[in-house]
């Protein structure tokens, strides 16, 4: 809960990715060289360039692409601050790719990875020797899983590229998977859901109403997976997907820092482009059915001191519908961004029945997006003077839309914002592979600013009217979740 | 309204500044050659005698200006008044001069100004993010900030509420409930065993006549240290020290004792019931200007710091699959150094990882690391150096924490070498200095199995 509540832009992570281990770091060293034979392939660099006039504004990040003839695309961005790069392979394979009944392969898949592997021109890695390797050469690493992405990284010395892209190239290619390891490993995702998840009364709360939101649709599906699906995983499930998905023409590669485009791309080719493309299934996500009453979703629990009011609304993606999708980023700006947005404002501040309240509006997805509010009461208020007050809000904006200042200074706020996004090493990487991994373009990223500069009011009134009219819901209607103190029993009979 | 997550602050701490810790660190290590410097440092001292670290970086339109007032932290809090440093950075920004809380939000918040203060233990800090188009404006609202806090009626009521929530939030949050307890028993009788984020009622208790004296005795000309990095250059930063800092008064502030971990071979737990427990360790560490401080560094690397590749990892996560993650780290204050250890696990398996942990720990104490544990450590904690460094933010916060651990501005060309020289010989002697596995300050939060002689916490202390 840091003040400056950064835009969803710059937060593409904040939902539902879970991470390797909670801190990065990875160690040992052993030469290898070795000179791989490559199929050449000569590409010219594109620059994601973008012939649209209305196009006017600079890019954010202005970064180099291109693709080998493997189909691996390369992004490249230069930044010559620290003699460090960070280098990402972000895989167009989540959670919501699993087949049913699987549930956590992928996020089990991506613990795997770091069980044994090969190496391309170099020696097979032992379980724990990938993260070891990297350590010992002044490194980090970690990776993560989401519904739409699974992606692996190192942030280290520019001197060790090289090194850091034939090992993860290697595990592309090949994962060794010793047996006895898979075992284990099983356990410590049990271990992770339980302490992301059964621990907490909050996990398991947003669990449930992601469930509920998401009929015969697979975000409906945790990233962790189901306790008991999750039990059941095996070697062989691993093996399939790996198989399945980890080929180089259905991945991204990202490399940010002090290198120049050029170099990387021939690096690249050299190692990447020795992998062979294989045919990879097109992504398969079963639709919810049209549903027409309202689900709720309520949680009690001893241990919930604080109760919340939440409401979770289906709406457009950018892949799904641009124009709506750069509305709902503005509208979630003006409604709840940060202690002067139209809730905060309203339920906190004015009316003073809530301490905390707010929205955010998740992008990108290759599927539905996500609009989330909550809000948490004062002391004596109820969640449903919250709800109400909520609705009231939605209401307004619904029925008159927001006012050409409060559109001027949403986007003045958000072109800014872009400017800092550079300000960072990892940070640039991940916007660019989560975007590009969710269906969106390079374009989309570099160019989000003008986009955003091309909103209307008519438009954002628009988006609000169709997707968050508390009075007329769509086709997939809000799930509300209210989570709840839960009252002794003998407490209360002794009342 | 920064909000932040005091009692957890000991687990996040370990979680995502490894690194930096790593390099608050002392040294008694050779004077530094003439190596080319880490980090072009200036040191600027204004007309004032105020001092600034600066790193002057143009590539990047971005300003980063922190600075924090050193011992004007929640220790020095009442204790019928917990929080009130806490609350002092949430309402800082809520209005100044003849801004009210709206009018100064909306200014930040339109020309995307990060304006904040946070209060730790120790310190009151406060830090300023602008573009460089709109630094005039961004300066003037921190002077007022500084100078000038309204600490109205309204503002301090809304925030109270928020920390209130934010404590009966956390009442369901493991994480925080263990770092509570640690903090109460290995601290007990300190006022670090204090709540720092406030507790239900002492936060009734905060006025804005409070705020008001906190402000007039905690913050001074003279112990305001401030670190600059970005676009900005040093010519700039000494007229701003003195319009920021050179009207506000001497502090003079008395310091808490110094305290060494206290329950020492006791356990813990607060029963809940959830299906894993956690588990939190401390014990006492060692100074951070102590000549074994790098080579305490070393040896924690190869224990716990480290997360795959160290010992507890290797042990505990890759080959037993008894946990999601384990960690160990040094955990400092002024007045305290601290060593915990941190982790989770299945209620059954609680025994065997205790026992697990001591292990560890003893067979550091009774056998030499490998060379190649020696070298892969030092290797990477010298060479993940650079990684610290690759935004404005980070490498102000860098110079900051520095600065408040004492070091001098060619620290990290000393800490190099400091680092280079250590030796299995010097792991081995500063782990027979530290280490105590016998005496561990234990607190387990979940319904652990199989545990005779652990101590039952009813109620969460300084919570309510």
């Amino acid at each position: 809960m840091t003040r400056l509540q950064m835009l969803s832009f710059f937060c593409v992570l904040a939902l539902g990715a879970l991470t390797l281990s909670a801190a990065p770091l990875p160690a040992p060293a052993q030469a290898q060289s070795a000179a791989q034979t490559a199929e050449q392939s000569t590409q010219t660099p594109e620059t994601g360039a973008e012939e649209n006039s209305k196009e006017s504004g600079e890019k954010v990040f202005n970064a180099q692409t291109t693709k080998l003839a493997n189909g691996l695309q390369i992004v490249v961005v230069s930044n010559h601050r620290a003699p460090v790069v960070t280098h990402m392979v972000w895989y167009k394979v989540g959670a919501a790719d699993e087949i049913p009944g699987k549930s956590g392969i992928a996020h089990f898949m991506e613990h795997l990875m770091f069980k044994g592997s090969e190496v391309i021109g170099g020696d097979d890695l032992k379980p724990g020797e990938f993260s070891e390797i990297i350590r010992a050469l002044g490194g980090q690493d970690n990776a993560f899983t989401a519904q739409d992405y699974t992606a692996y990284f190192q942030s280290i010395s520019k001197d060790h590229l090289e090194r850091v892209m034939r090992m993860e190239a290697g595990r592309m290619r090949h994962m060794t998977l010793p047996p006895d390891e898979v075992l284990s490993e099983r356990q410590v995702i049990l271990e992770e859901r339980r302490q992301r998840t059964d621990n907490d009364p909050r996990g398991r709360f947003a669990e449930q109403m992601e469930a509920a939101a998401f009929p015969n649709n697979p975000y409906g599906t945790p990233v962790i997976g189901w306790l008991h699906e999750m039990e059941q995983l095996t070697r062989e499930d691993a093996a399939t997907f790996h198989k399945r998905w980890y080929a180089p023409n259905n991945a991204i590669l990202v490399v940010s820092g002090d290198v120049e485009a050029q170099d990387v791309f021939t690096l690249a080719d050299k190692i990447y482009g020795s992998i062979p493309a294989r045919d990879v299934p097109e992504r398969h996500r079963p639709r919810s059915p049209v549903f027409n009453s309202l689900t709720s979703v309520t949680l009690e629990d001893p241990s919930i001191r604080e109760p919340v009011v939440q409401t979770l609304y289906r709406a457009p993606s950018l892949r799904q519908d641009p124009e709506t999708s750069y509305a709902l980023e503005v509208l979630a700006e003006i409604m709840g961004g940060g202690p002067t947005s139209r809730l905060y404002r309203m339920l906190v501040i004015e009316k003073k029945i809530a301490t905390g309240a707010g929205m955010t509006y998740k992008n990108p997805a290759w599927d539905d997006s996500e609009i989330w509010i909550s809000a948490t009461p004062t002391p004596g208020q109820t969640l449903g003077v919250l709800e109400t007050a909520i609705k009231e809000e939605l209401r307004k904006v619904v029925e008159h839309g927001i006012t050409q200042i409060e559109l001027d200074d949403a986007k003045t706020r958000m072109q800014d914002e872009a400017i800092y996004a550079r300000d960072s090493l990892t940070g640039p990487a991940m916007v660019i592979g989560s975007y590009l991994a969710s269906g969106a373009s390079l374009d989309d990223v570099e160019h989000w600013p003008d986009r955003i500069r091309q909103v209307t009011i008519k438009q954002v009134r628009e988006a609000a009217k169709r997707y968050l009219n508390p009075d007329e819901p769509g086709p997939h209607p809000p799930v509300t979740g209210y989570l709840l103190p839960k009252i002794d029993q003998m407490q209360e009979d002794g009342k | 309204m920064t909000h932040t997550l005091t009692e957890t602050a000991l687990r996040s701490v370990r979680l995502f500044t490894l690194a930096i810790l790593a390099l608050c660190a002392a040294l008694f290590a050779p004077a530094a050659q003439a190596k080319e410097p880490v980090l072009d440092i200036q040191v600027i001292t204004s007309d004032k005698g105020i001092t600034a670290w600066l790193v002057e970086d143009h590539s990047i339109p971005v300003i980063s200006f922190q600075f924090a007032f050193q011992g004007a932290g929640a220790a020095l809090d009442p204790e019928n008044k917990q929080g009130l440093a806490q609350m002092a950075s949430n309402t800082m920004d809520e209005g100044a001069g003849d801004l009210k809380a709206q009018d100064f939000q909306r200014e930040l918040r339109n020309l995307v100004i990060s304006l904040g203060f946070t209060a730790s233990r120790d310190h009151f800090a406060g830090s300023l993010k602008t573009l460089s188009k709109n630094k005039e404006r961004a300066f003037e609202l921190l002077k007022l900030a500084v100078n000038e806090p309204r600490f109205d009626k309204d503002p301090v009521e809304r925030m109270s509420k928020a920390n209130q929530s934010r404590i009966r939030s956390s009442l369901s949050d493991p994480d925080w409930i263990a770092a509570r307890l640690m903090n109460d028993v290995a601290f007990a009788g300190h006022p670090y065993a204090l709540n720092s984020g406030g507790t239900l009622s002492t936060l009734n208790a905060i006025t804005p006549a409070d705020l008001k004296a906190f402000h007039k005795a905690r913050l001074g000309r003279n112990n305001v240290m401030v670190a600059v990095s970005g676009d900005i250059t040093p010519e700039e930063v000494r007229i701003r020290l003195d319009e920021l800092f050179g009207d506000l008064p001497e502090a003079s502030l008395t310091p808490p004792a110094d305290l060494t971990v206290q329950n020492s071979g006791k356990t813990f737990v607060y029963e809940r019931d959830m299906p894993q427990t956690l588990i939190e360790i401390m014990q006492p560490g060692i100074d951070t200007h102590d000549p074994d401080y790098h080579a305490a560094q070393v040896m924690n690397f190869i224990l716990g710091s480290s997360g795959f590749g160290s010992r507890l990892t290797t042990e505990i996560r890759e080959k037993r699959g008894l946990t999601y993650g384990i960690y160990s780290t040094f955990y400092n204050l002024d007045h305290l150094f601290g060593f915990t250890v941190s982790t989770s696990t299945k209620n059954e398996n609680v025994p065997e990882m205790l026992s697990l942990i001591q292990k560890e720990f003893q067979t550091m104490l009774s056998d030499n690391v490998s060379k190649k544990e020696l070298e892969d450590a030092k290797s990477y904690l010298i060479g993940s150096l650079p990684l610290s460094l690759t935004s404005t933010d980070k490498i102000a916060g860098l110079l900051l924490s520095l600065q408040l651990n004492g070091r001098l501005a060619n620290y990290l060309e000393l800490r190099e070498n400091a680092i280079e020289s250590v030796s299995v010989k010097d792991v081995r002697r500063v782990a027979e200095r530290i280490l105590t596995p016998e005496n561990f300050t234990t607190v387990l939060v979940g319904k652990p199995e199989g545990l005779d002689n652990a101590t039952p916490i009813k109620k969460i202390p300084n919570a309510e």
